[in-house]
């Protein structure tokens, strides 16, 4: 079995619209997105439904947050998004908010990986079942 | 639903390329091991359902809560959008992972 791991590219640009190549946990009735910047420094986008109106995630680019945050992708596991080997992914998580910032988690379990170039994505679920479905967006002090 | 006796060492075909096989059986807990092809998804179903309600958590973040989240984060927090252009991420990141 090949296990080469694929590279997250830091640089490659979102693309404007994505079509999931798996279904989304939840969603398995929504394909396409439309990709729509939320802020001036790539942090956040928000992913909202071709078919359903008011449909729509919040995603964040994680580095902001989670700078440590660098799980190994197996070629394997994306091939739904038709990647090469030699490709590169981006790399979002989805965020969850009730009031603001303070209590913003992200999904750093299941991030959605996406070939800018194909303009594909797919939720993927990490082997590393210790990563958390809610970790908060800001450090806890002390 | 399809009940099955397997021993330890024996396997479940389901379809023609997934195979389930016992390995071990100690008290109340059973290692399974799957072989299917990359294509399809196993997970655990606690950790799939805890995703569907994730997932469905995610999406009623209401509109108030994401401009607060945007002010916080130095974006303007009255609707106005900042840029519309999609943007590479983790452009304030070093490189290397």
């Amino acid at each position: 079995m090949e296990h080469s791991t694929i590279a997250r590219s830091r640089t490659a640009t979102l693309p404007d619209r994505i079509t999931f190549a798996a279904p989304i946990p939840g969603f398995e009735d929504e394909r396409d997105f439309t990709v729509t910047a939320l802020d001036a420094h790539g942090v956040l986008y928000a992913l909202r439904s071709d078919k359903t109106p008011g449909l729509r995630f919040v995603v964040a680019s994680p580095g902001r947050f989670f700078p440590d945050y660098a799980p190994l992708l197996d070629a394997s596991d994306v091939s739904a998004l038709g990647v090469a080997d030699d490709d590169e992914v981006l790399l979002l998580v989805i965020v969850t908010v009730t009031n603001g910032i303070t209590d913003a988690t992200a999904n750093l379990l299941a991030p959605i990986v996406i070939a800018a170039e194909r303009g594909t994505a797919l939720q993927l679920v990490l082997a590393d079942a210790d990563l958390p479905l809610r970790a908060p967006l800001l450090r806890q002090a002390g | 639903m399809l009940i099955l006796t397997r021993r330890v060492g024996e396997s479940i075909v389901v379809g023609d390329d997934i195979v389930l096989t016992v390995f071990e059986v100690r008290g109340d807990a059973v290692r399974i091991g799957i072989d299917a092809p990359r294509s399809v998804r196993v997970n655990r179903k606690e950790i799939y359902e805890e995703l569907q309600r994730s997932n469905a958590q995610a999406v009623s973040s209401s509109d108030d809560a994401v401009d607060a989240l945007r002010g916080a984060l130095g974006a303007p927090a009255d609707g106005a959008p900042a840029a519309l252009q999609p943007g590479g991420p983790d452009t304030e990141t070093p490189a290397g992972n």
